[in-house]
Formats: structure tokens, C-alpha cells, sequence
């Protein structure tokens, strides 16, 4: 079992020393950083900060990009730069939060599914396949609709239509692991199930997650714009990529900064986190 | 072949069953209000009561499910709360622009992704494969209802190529004399010989399939890309070379086959994605069909039509994989038996 844990953390030290030959896998994660903390800090450099909160200065609004304004301002005459900054906090919540409560609910049911009978392994499958057979962005959009329209149900609908995939990978790992010899040997001598998922199965399924999370959290943030777009998720005065897009649709063939800007950050940001996925997949498939 | 057919058949069955129930769970456990949205503002409570009864909420969840899975299989989706219209009308009006959009834009994003694949794999690590896999990948990145608006942007507010959104002109269809009525816009008009009206329809439409297109390009890419290369490092692919032939001959008389299982299973997630896509894609370029229909039946909260719209699209979803698995029997007869 000892072996098993070591074999798994050098497992880890692999993916990393791999990880940072890339450069563009290096480019991605510098450019995470830097949105998180820009995001975070934003309110305390930037000179419109109240712009977050939902100032208002129709004096300025509509202003194309220049230098007090990089990249112009809304109908509202906020300054778009500082608000779309921001805005990358609550996307950045989304992808962590989906990724954190889909693994959270997915991985126990699908482990337990692994190593259950076929009656209750059976069950559940039939389940998931259920979740899994709706159209993408069908579920959490009726989820969130019944719910009501916020960021954190947002993050809630996303989380529940997609843990199936988790609970299929969990199961999977499951089903491997269980049936080679030394787990037999351990169940033979009295493991208990419980045992058996948390020093065997639970070791070995680290990194099959870790990629599946880091693709699933590009797909959440566009999933969550989609839906902010809809009006279902994130509400004025916070900010958001989706809810700034579609804040500027009455205006945005005169005024296309209000648009753009938004979009190429959900672009550079989705981008990111699949290159880090892609990179942890291609690591993984190499050493084996 | 049949007990292939029929074992599909019944997991087929089995998937819409679980779909809907989780569907019906899903709306009623979840608080909202529906009662209110039935007797508009400012009810009476007599009023909310008679609402209550009319649209069976008084019962117990059990005889609500039973009493649903029952107008299920008679096919009675109710009454929409919005529009007090029968749900099975608003949707048999809504579906087919929502199909003409939907397979229009997967025969462009086939015809458009398979080829550049093919080239990709054919030219494999060189500035052009290089570039069509960004393009791929940035594909995969891209907010499709942010790509709709900047298409607007760029081919109605500067080149003023296409229109801005809508199925047709009105003035297009004023005249216009049909004598087949599938509800298929452009099928239509061309049966019908009104080139007016059709090129008028090809005219709106080019705008919302491309943007559709353009979201799973990315996807198709990659898979083709990465079956082909597959397949040129197989023993045969080397033969056929070693006997004269060319890449590109070889790759068009035999080892194309081998990316089509592929392709198609990709076919199928394609499909699914760009059902998702109507939702943010018709709302854009106001496309009088399902996915706007969706849209304000959820935010008011119209839960007919919302277990109405989820069945019917999902039911689409899964008779279209069951067709691709079908599929796959035609173009590998091993999957057969």
C-alpha cells in the first residue's frame, strides 16, 4: 500500500518536471496567475474602481479605447478594461467551483459503484447515462432556470448535470484497480470496502481527474457565460464575461470594444486550461 | 443485425424514460412558482386555488409522476403556462427552423472541418498543419454567442454583406407561392421554384451556420486530423505507398474508411453541441425556433413547455446517436456480427 502512495506521488513529480518543458503550458499557467491576482487586486489599483460596484458616469459613456480608457467604456460610462479584469474573478470561481463540487459528488458515487454489486453498479450506470444523454448545456440551463438566476446556482447547475463523467472515470479506476491481486488479497484478509477505496482506488484516480478537471474547467467558464448570457447567471451590479456581453447588445455594432474585450479574455482563459489539460494528458500517456 | 437493432431499440427507450423523469424531478423539486405565472398578476385566492387544481400541483409528487409518464406515452405534453397554447403545437412550429439551422450548419461544418482535417494529417508538422490546428483550437475556446456578434459586426455593420438577423425578408415571402409545406424553409421554396424566397433564405441563414459551424470545427479537426495519422502509420497505408501510389491517391481510394467511425461517433457529439448552440445562436440572430422558445419558456418559469422542450430535444439527441450507431454497422461490418 506504501508502494502504491509513493508510486502515485512520483507519478505527480513526473507530469510536473514534463509540465514546465512546454512553453506554451508555461504561458498558460503565467497567464492564470496573472488574471487571478489581477482580478483580485484590480479594485485597489485601478483608478475606476468603483466601476465594480456599479458606478455610473454617463458623462463618459461610450467612449472608444484610448489611453485613460485601454479599452474604452460602456453605456454606463464605466471604464470596460477594469470591469473586464474583474470580471475573471467570477469565472474563475466558476471553474473551480463546478470542477470542486463535480468531483465532490461524482468520485464517492462512482467509486462505490466500482466496487458494489451488479444490482446497485447497475443502478446507478443507468443513472448517469440518463444525466449524460441530455444535449450539453440543455440541463444546467433548465437547472439554474429553476433555481433562479445567480453565479452560485450557476456554478450548482453546471455541477449536477456534468459530475456523471467524474462518476464514470471514478468508476472505472474502481473496476481496474479492484480486481488486481493485491486489493483480492486484501479484500481476502478482511478490508472493508471503505478501506479498499481509500488506500487503493482513491491514490490511483488522482490523476485521471486532474486531467478530466482541468479540460472541464475551460468548458465551465464557457458554459457559465453562455448561461450569464441567457440572463441566468451572474446580476448587475456584478461582473461577469457572459453578463458584459450581453449588457452591450443593444449598442455593440456602434460600440464593438463593449463586446470584444470580454471575449477574447473567456478565449485566452478557456484556451489555457485546455492546454494545461491537454499537457497533463499527453505526460500521462507518454510515461505509459 | 435485428437483435442488434432491437437491443438498441430498448436501450433507446430506456435513456428518454430515465431523461424525462429526471427531468420532471428536476423542475418540480427545485422551488419555483408556477401556479402565479398561470393566473397572471394580482390573484385572487379562490383564483390560485382553481390553478392549483387545474394544473394537478395539489396531488401528492407520486400521483404527479404517475399521472406525467401517463400523458408522456400518449404523447399529451400539456398546456404551455406563457402562451396557453398546447406545448405539442408550439414546438411542431418551432422545430423545423430550428432542424433547417442545425443541419445546415453540420453539412458546413463537415464539409468545411473533414477536408481541412485530411490536409492537416497529409501535411502533419508543417506551418499549414500548424495553423489549421490554432484555428482548431481556438475553435474549441470560443463563446459561440460572442463569435455571432462579432460576425454581425463584421459582415452587417462593416460590409453590410449579410443581413442582421431573421429566417427571411417579409417582402421575400409576401408573393411567394408554396405548394410543399414540410416547414423546411428552403427545402420548400425550392421544391416550390420561389428562387426568390430560397436565396433570400440562404442569404439569412449563411450568418447563424457559420457561427454555429465555427463552434465545433475545432472538434472535427482534431478528430480527423488524428484518425488520419493514425491510419498513415498503418502497415497497409506503407504498402500502398511502396507500390507507387501517392498520399493523396491512397488516402482517396482506401484510407479515408478509416476515419469515418471516428468522424461519426464525433458526428454525434457534434449534433448534441450545436442543439446547446440554438439556445445562445437563435437568440442572437432572432431565429424564430426552439432554442428562443426554450429561452422564454425558462425564464418565466413554463414548466410544460420546458419538460416539453427537454424531451423533445434530448429524443432528438438520442435518435440521432442510435442512427450513427446503425451507421457504424454499414461502415464496419465487424461491428455488426
Amino acid at each position: 500500500m506504501d508502494l502504491l502512495i509513493q508510486e502515485s506521488k512520483s507519478d505527480m513529480k513526473y507530469i510536473f518536471q514534463n509540465h514546465f518543458l512546454s512553453k506554451a503550458s508555461q504561458a498558460a499557467l503565467l497567464f492564470l496567475f496573472a488574471l487571478l491576482f489581477s482580478s483580485i487586486a484590480i479594485p485597489f489599483i485601478s483608478s475606476y474602481e468603483q466601476d465594480i460596484y456599479g458606478a455610473v458616469h454617463f458623462e463618459i459613456a461610450g467612449r472608444s479605447p484610448s489611453l485613460s480608457h485601454w479599452f474604452g467604456t460602456d453605456s454606463a460610462g464605466r471604464d470596460v478594461f477594469t470591469i473586464t479584469i474583474r470580471a475573471g474573478y467570477s469565472s474563475l470561481k466558476v471553474a473551480f467551483g463546478v470542477v470542486f463540487f463535480s468531483v465532490l459528488i461524482g468520485v464517492p458515487i462512482g467509486m462505490l459503484s466500482g466496487v458494489s454489486g451488479k444490482k446497485i453498479d447497475g443502478i446507478i450506470m443507468r443513472i448517469t447515462d440518463g444525466f449524460l444523454a441530455f444535449p450539453p448545456l440543455l440541463l444546467p440551463l433548465a437547472i439554474t432556470a429553476v433555481l433562479g438566476p445567480s453565479l452560485n446556482n450557476i456554478i450548482f447547475g453546471i455541477s449536477i448535470s456534468w459530475f456523471p463523467w467524474y462518476v464514470r472515470i471514478a468508476r472505472s479506476q474502481a473496476l481496474v484497480i479492484s480486481s488486481l491481486d493485491y486489493v483480492s488479497i486484501s479484500k481476502s484478509m478482511g478490508a472493508s470496502k471503505l478501506h479498499i477505496i481509500k488506500n487503493h482506488i482513491l491514490p490511483n484516480s488522482i490523476n485521471p481527474l486532474l486531467i478530466q478537471g482541468s479540460i472541464d474547467a475551460g468548458y465551465a467558464i464557457l458554459t457559465a457565460a453562455g448561461l450569464s448570457f441567457l440572463g441566468l447567471g451572474a446580476q448587475h451590479p456584478e461582473v461577469e464575461w457572459g453578463l458584459l456581453i450581453t449588457q452591450s447588445r443593444a449598442q455593440f455594432i456602434n460600440q464593438w470594444w463593449e463586446v470584444f474585450f470580454p471575449g477574447v479574455f473567456i478565449i485566452l482563459t478557456v484556451c489555457s486550461f485546455n492546454i494545461l489539460g491537454d499537457e497533463l494528458r499527453n505526460s500521462t500517456i507518454k510515461k505509459s | 443485425m435485428y437483435r442488434y437493432l432491437l437491443n438498441k431499440l430498448t436501450q433507446m427507450v430506456l435513456i428518454v424514460f430515465v431523461v424525462s423523469s429526471i427531468t420532471f424531478f428536476v423542475i418540480r423539486l427545485f422551488p419555483g412558482d408556477p401556479v402565479h405565472l398561470w393566473v397572471g398578476g394580482h390573484p385572487t385566492e379562490e383564483q390560485i386555488e382553481r390553478a392549483t387544481k387545474e394544473l394537478g400541483l395539489n396531488k401528492s409528487m407520486y400521483i404527479q409522476y404517475i399521472s406525467f409518464l401517463k400523458n408522456l406515452v400518449s404523447l399529451d405534453l400539456g398546456v404551455s403556462i406563457r402562451t396557453k397554447q398546447p406545448v405539442k403545437l408550439e414546438l411542431a412550429n418551432r422545430f423545423f427552423a430550428t432542424f433547417e439551422l442545425v443541419f445546415f450548419s453540420m453539412i458546413l461544418a463537415f464539409i468545411i472541418g473533414f477536408p481541412l482535417g485530411l490536409l492537416a494529417a497529409l501535411k502533419s508538422n508543417t506551418l499549414l498543419d500548424t495553423f489549421i490546428r490554432g484555428i482548431g483550437y481556438i475553435g474549441l475556446a470560443i463563446p459561440i454567442f460572442w463569435l455571432g456578434m462579432m460576425m454581425q459586426l463584421l459582415f452587417f455593420g462593416t460590409l453590410q454583406w449579410f443581413p442582421l438577423q431573421g429566417r427571411y425578408a417579409g417582402v421575400s415571402s409576401l408573393d411567394a407561392q408554396l405548394i410543399y409545406t414540410t416547414g423546411f424553409l428552403l427545402f420548400d421554396s425550392l421544391l416550390s421554384g420561389e428562387w426568390r424566397l430560397f436565396f433570400d433564405g440562404i442569404w439569412h441563414i449563411i450568418l447563424p451556420a457559420s457561427t454555429m459551424a465555427f463552434g465545433v470545427l475545432g472538434i472535427i479537426l482534431r478528430t480527423t486530423r488524428s484518425a488520419m495519422v493514425d491510419s498513415m502509420n498503418e502497415p497497409f497505408f506503407q504498402t500502398y505507398i511502396s507500390y507507387g501510389f501517392n498520399n493523396v491517391e491512397t488516402i482517396r481510394c482506401s484510407a479515408y474508411k478509416n476515419t469515418l467511425i471516428p468522424v461519426s461517433t464525433i458526428a454525434g457529439l457534434t449534433f448534441g453541441l450545436m442543439l446547446g448552440g440554438t439556445f445562445l445562436v437563435e437568440s442572437i440572430f432572432d431565429w424564430p425556433g426552439l432554442g428562443q422558445f426554450s429561452v422564454l419558456s425558462i425564464l418565466t418559469n413554463d414548466f410544460p413547455a420546458i419538460i416539453g422542450v427537454t424531451i423533445l430535444y434530448t429524443i432528438t439527441y438520442v435518435i440521432v446517436n442510435f442512427s450513427i450507431d446503425i451507421f457504424y454497422g454499414f461502415v464496419d461490418p465487424r461491428i455488426k456480427k
